[in-house]
């Protein structure tokens, strides 16, 4: 049988350094040319669940602050396939639950529990103790303190400018809505804005109907 | 997926396959030309290193063969070919209810018993009560604390002893599991600083903890006001929460600088429902940890 390849054209390859990075790009990229693109182009198509809302004023600023202090890099927000995990924290995370997160806050580290359906576990005084002095309520436990929450307000005027900047980028906030945001945050610290936000977490979990029809990977 | 996305997998798929699949059965029986010393003629450091042409060993042959198998093994069994769903019909949901099914099935004895069972009755049960204290540790650990000894910080009460605020029966203790509590102490600061003492001095009294003779015998004048909840005795009234003040415990602590501000600031206490995280079973298991562990 003859070879429709021969010694020359590996020669080729081999003795021209740049013919042999591209073709091995080339086979290394099939595999996430496969993987990647897809899911990064069908992302837009992720529709949020029957009842994921866009965040109020309130707990939009709850979530940049949850985001600035760093809580993404103890605390995970998705619960996984995996009965061990669906036992503890509740039924597991799907992409529609997300979709107004940006970014979103899934995590890739648990030092703490996950929190995506942490809301209402534990009362709005629970929480702000917590927050202040974690280990007056849980001896145990290693989180660190935010006590300046507390006296930290929030600037409406920015958390304005934020929601007009999510609804460029396509969330469904109403010019009313944006309107009336400094009345939601009339004196609210930012304490107030994260348990507010911490509260709401997982609280809108969509329907067994609507996890069924999930098709997302 | 969209059929779109789907023949775009399956093509690079193939592609992926297809070359190194080449590669491996053509590539491998090219034959290189040799000089009569039987190297390729490729010197390095000046002739010291020869290129020489060997086999390759039998080794990566069957390892390489193995890594093709696997791959299109998975294929055809699992989900990854595009739209595919592999002769398993596997998937991470399926999984996961197989899982709990089975966790189920083996939980529903148990189960069934809690749901219709009294807790004074499952706290007999050995398995009964260790399944509730996985769900204390779970649920209720984070205000009452591992220990169950509660929490003066947040007025958590201490659920081992045998002072209950809101009644210590198991109708009472399961309806404050299922739908939760909140007890509101209204402030008296206006009273001003010299009265709140003269009461916390009296409210010290009734349980006999250190405090100034007379000054609760001035205090014990203002008592009146604090006595439609708390009871002329102070012996507390189950049906509102207002906690008995003549026993040793404390929900927010019997010092009496602790006193004081409970009575200047008011107190707010609040236990969440667990009805909709932890079904009737789960709350009458956690109830008989209690009474097994309680005193």
């Amino acid at each position: 049988m003859k070879f429709p390849i021969r010694y020359r054209h590996f020669e080729k390859i081999e003795k021209h350094a740049w013919l042999l990075g591209i073709l091995t790009a080339f086979m290394v990229s099939l595999g996430g040319l496969a993987e990647i693109t897809p899911l990064f182009m069908e992302a837009h198509r992720v529709q949020p669940a029957d009842n994921i809302k866009p965040y109020g004023p309130l707990r939009l600023a709850g979530r940049d602050i949850y985001v600035r202090e760093g809580c993404h890099v103890c605390h995970s927000q998705m619960i996984r396939k995996l009965q061990f995990e669906t036992q503890r924290y509740g039924p597991y995370s799907v992409a529609s639950e997300s979709v107004y997160d940006r970014p979103f806050q899934w995590g890739s580290k648990r030092t703490g529990p996950d929190l995506a359906r942490v809301g209402g576990k534990y009362t709005d005084a629970w929480q702000r103790e917590h927050l202040i002095a974690p280990r007056s309520l849980v001896p145990e436990s290693n989180m660190p303190a935010y006590p300046w929450l507390a006296e930290a307000t929030i600037d409406p005027a920015d958390i304005q400018a934020r929601m007009r900047a999510l609804r460029a980028l396509g969330d469904p906030y109403s010019s009313e809505s944006i309107a009336e945001a400094p009345e939601a945050l009339k004196n609210k610290t930012e304490l107030d804005a994260l348990v507010a936000y911490l509260q709401g977490l997982g609280r809108n979990r969509p329907s067994p109907d609507a996890l069924k029809g999930d098709a997302v990977p | 997926m969209s059929l779109h996305w789907s023949l775009w997998i399956m093509f690079l798929v193939v592609l992926n396959l297809g070359i190194t699949l080449f590669l491996f059965l053509w590539g491998t029986r090219v034959s290189i030309p040799t000089r009569e010393d039987g190297t390729t003629g490729h010197v390095w450091a000046h002739g010291t290193l020869r290129e020489g042409v060997r086999q390759l060993p039998r080794w990566w042959y069957l390892m390489s063969a193995g890594t093709f198998i696997v791959g299109i093994g998975y294929l055809v069994l699992y989900p990854g070919f595009g739209a595919y769903d592999g002769l398993l019909d596997w998937s991470s949901r399926g999984q996961l209810e197989r899982a709990e099914e089975r966790n189920q099935a083996l939980l529903a004895p148990l189960l069934e018993k809690a749901r219709n069972g009294a807790p004074s009755d499952l706290a007999a049960d050995a398995e009964a009560v260790r399944l509730g204290g996985r769900l204390f540790q779970d649920n209720c650990a984070a205000c009452h604390g591992r220990d169950a000894r509660g929490n003066t910080t947040i007025g958590a009460p201490d659920l081992l002893d045998d002072a209950w605020v809101y009644g210590g029966d198991e109708k009472a203790i399961l309806a404050s599991i299922r739908t939760g509590r909140e007890g509101v102490m209204p402030g008296w600061e206006f009273l001003g600083y010299g009265r709140v003492k003269n009461l916390a001095h009296y409210v010290s009294s009734l349980s006999g903890a250190p405090h100034r003779p007379t000054a609760a015998e001035v205090g014990k004048k203002r008592f009146d006001a604090c006595a439609g909840c708390h009871g002329p005795d102070g012996s507390g009234n189950p049906a509102i929460g207002a906690p008995d003040l003549s026993d040793d415990a404390w929900l927010y602590g019997g010092e009496l600088d602790q006193i004081m501000t409970s009575i200047s600031q008011g107190r707010h206490g609040q236990m969440p429902a667990w009805k909709g995280r932890l079904d009737e079973a789960e709350i009458r298991l956690v109830a008989a940890w209690m009474l097994a562990n309680g005193k």
